[in-house]
């Protein structure tokens, strides 16, 4: 058994390391630095960089040596808008032109910081290029110099003219591997996801906050739905092809094809508003999660319903459910007794896979009814580009589910021992 | 629909009959089936129509009338003028829904366009090929499952920004597992049978054994996920709507439920009851059908049934 549980667990592990892959591609490649969304248009680009410098985004995605930075733009002399032209004094169109002796004022938007080392990089051609060694003027060329924080490298025209296509600036990293990847590997190992952008508190503590109402409202949601849709399954099935079983199914489809946010309109509606047997809104007493697992509940019937019906009629042709009727045992033994028990694993995995949405809790519910579980947490995180927030809800909720999974795995070998052979 | 419906069969069960006609045949016995046949028919024509006239009013550079406010004729209950009466902003319901429908449609065929032939050919490669192709497909699916469904699809419509665009992609990109592990399980069913054996024995290649001999006995698998997959994507595309991720600034159905939701507390029943009848009627057809599909389409039930 242990040895099946070890396996079990080492074959999570590619599935972690994918998970973490994914967010980071999602997050990081994708969607690269929230910091103009987080902090707005008129956001300095100072404090858009110290927003990256915080989070890891001003580090290059995998690997290199050199990475790009907010206090100077890089610049192609081609394509740059007329604001960026003007910005460092070129004319309408082509390249920027320096004179004879004229050096090079590069426009930095905050002085370069001390204990960093810069990389200029300026292309272009002409006479006065310099350190041009023995290469023709007509090709482009490059100028490299790499040099520590304060005195910016004076790039000047040394005996003719220069015109410049472009120029970039580059932060060097610490090492070839310090990358946004590395940093974000190291956090997810150290569980620390970072800090959330609009509530300016650490999501760690967010999350706890929040799994607590979560778990209010979708444990009894599970347990309920649980036990009514596993009772009206056995029902269809003892009954099988009678007017309930059919009236049930068709009930089940209907259930199934009304939208979910239907049903909760419409049920705060009627039952909170109209009726007024629940409290529309809030979360102050057990009164306020009635309504919100009763819609719950409901719009999880149908599927589960049918689910469970076709797990148990498919179990009803195996050849001991007609060896036990063949030995004379009646309909309600052979269904509680034998195939119940047998239908025991199909139902496991069912759960398990229902079990990491008791943890991100029921988005719509929770923000419908004001509960303040990690779905309104997620959701707002969402309408406030909260990347930390956000990325971390799913991590961890991907991460739990990977591990659920492997609970039911032995959980299932437990109730059948033939599982670990396969 | 028809040619979805009709798998191009080159290894017939039946000599006679072949197993997609014989499969329409079925499906098309049944008055249910073809009560939902025709209530998609209505939704296909009215969403062809919408991206008809939508197409013409922004070739035009009109405001199309969906749009076009009217605050003399706010609220107006469903009558002569407005068949399905008209919204705070005195717009017509009934041409809104029709515009909704083309959402829907549009959301329903895109995303289905990237999650199945994902699927599917993953799938295929994984169940045919074995070994570390295999290990790649079951790791990739693997992980895209372990991620919470709508989250995951939430993130993907906030990294890609607001629009249609982040909807195809979220959802496309998240439902394209299911479709490939079946995909895959029936083919590794299929991989032991004696026509593939024989197709190999016959020195074909594997790219021509794979989409033309195996490929066309696993695809009903995908045409009973595609009629499964469709009301899911309108359902989704509806709450991501809702919330304000998805359609901007155009009549979709999540973005009508979220403006009927406030004025139903005034009185103003109509566009709630228009998109939540809509919705019922498109997606109850495609789940039943999907139900017909599968019985007629699945050799196993034949069996069981004779």
């Amino acid at each position: 058994m242990w040895r099946y549980v070890i396996r079990r667990l080492l074959q999570a592990i590619p599935t972690v390391a994918g998970v973490v892959l994914i967010t980071f591609v999602l997050f990081n490649v994708v969607g690269g630095s929230p910091a103009a969304m987080v902090l707005g248009q008129n956001a300095g680009a100072r404090s858009l960089e110290e927003f990256d410098e915080a989070r890891g985004y001003n580090k290059p995605l995998f690997c290199g040596n050199w990475t790009g930075t907010r206090a100077l733009e890089e610049v192609d002399f081609e394509e740059a808008p007329p604001s960026v032209r003007a910005k460092w004094g070129a004319g309408v169109t082509g390249p920027l032109r320096l004179e004879d002796g004229e050096s090079l004022t590069y426009p930095l938007a905050f002085p370069l910081s001390e204990g960093e080392t810069w990389r200029l990089t300026v292309t272009g051609q002409g006479e006065g290029f310099p350190d041009r060694g023995d290469r023709l003027p007509a090709f482009s060329m490059v100028w490299k110099k790499s040099f520590h924080g304060v005195g910016n490298p004076a790039f000047t025209a040394v005996g003719g003219p220069v015109e410049i296509d472009s120029v970039r600036l580059e932060r060097g990293t610490r090492h070839f591997f310090d990358s946004q990847l590395a940093h974000y590997i190291g956090r997810v190992m150290r569980l620390d996801f970072g800090t959330s952008s609009s509530l300016n508190q650490p999501v760690w503590n967010l999350l706890k906050a929040g799994i607590g109402p979560s778990l209010m409202l979708t444990v009894p949601i599970l347990v309920i739905e649980l036990v009514v849709s596993l009772t009206l399954a056995l029902l269809c099935a003892y009954r099988r092809g009678s007017w309930l079983d059919r009236s049930l199914v068709a009930v089940c489809v209907g259930l199934m094809s009304v939208n979910y946010l239907v049903w909760i309109v419409i049920g705060q509606y009627v039952f909170a508003y109209k009726l007024g047997w629940f409290p529309v809104w809030g979360f102050e007493s057990w009164r306020n999660l009635l309504l919100p697992v009763l819609i719950g509940v409901v719009t999880g019937l149908g599927v589960n319903v049918r689910f469970y019906r076709t797990i148990l009629l498919e179990e009803m042709h195996k050849d001991y459910v007609r060896t036990a009727f063949a030995k004379g045992l009646g309909e309600g033994r052979v269904l509680f007794k034998h195939v119940l028990k047998n239908a025991l694993g199909p139902v496991i995995t069912q759960v398990a896979l229902a079990l990491p949405f008791l943890y991100t809790g029921s988005v719509l519910l929770e923000s419908f009814f004001g509960i303040p579980g990690l779905g309104y947490l997620s959701l707002n995180a969402i309408h406030s580009s909260d990347v930390d927030v956000v990325r971390a809800v799913v991590l961890v909720g991907a991460l739990l589910f990977t591990g659920v999974n492997v609970l039911a795995d032995v959980a299932l070998a437990w109730v059948d021992p033939r599982v670990k052979l396969s | 629909m028809s040619a979805e419906l009709t798998p191009p069969s080159t290894e017939p069960p039946q000599a006679s009959v072949s197993f997609g006609r014989e499969a329409w045949r079925r499906l098309w016995r049944s008055p249910v089936s073809r009560a939902c046949l025709a209530v998609l028919a209505v939704f296909v024509l009215v969403a062809l129509w919408g991206e008809a006239a939508n197409a013409w009013y922004s070739w035009k550079d009109v405001t199309p009338p969906w749009q076009a406010q009217n605050l003399d004729a706010r609220y107006l209950a469903p009558g002569a003028g407005h068949w399905l009466g008209t919204d705070g902003l005195g717009r017509d319901v009934g041409l809104r829904l029709a515009q909704g429908a083309r959402i829907a449609f549009q959301v329903g065929v895109v995303s289905s366009l990237i999650a199945i032939p994902l699927g599917v050919l993953l799938g295929c490669l994984g169940g045919y090929f074995g070994g570390w192709v295999d290990d790649l497909v079951v790791w990739i699916s693997n992980t895209f499952a372990s991620i919470p469904g709508l989250l995951f699809v939430l993130a993907i419509a906030m990294v890609v920004g607001k629009g249609l665009l982040g909807v195809f992609l979220a959802i496309g990109l998240t439902t394209w597992v299911g479709v490939c592990r079946l995909i895959r399980a029936e083919v590794l069913k299929q991989k032991g049978r004696g026509y593939v054996r024989a197709a190999r024995a016959l020195g074909f290649s594997h790219r021509r054994i794979l989409f033309h001999h195996i490929l066309p006995n696993v695809i009903h698998v995908a045409v009973v996920s595609f009629t499964l997959r469709f009301p899911a994507a309108i359902g989704t595309e509806v709450f991501l709507s809702f919330l304000g991720i998805g359609a901007q600034g155009e009549p979709s159905w999540g973005a009508m439920i979220s403006s009927a939701r406030l004025r139903l507390w005034q009185g103003v029943w109509w566009e709630l009851a228009a998109v939540t009848v809509s919705i019922f009627a498109v997606v109850l057809a495609f789940n039943l059908l999907g139900d017909a599909l599968r019985d007629a389409l699945d050799p196993r039930l034949h069996i069981a049934q004779d």
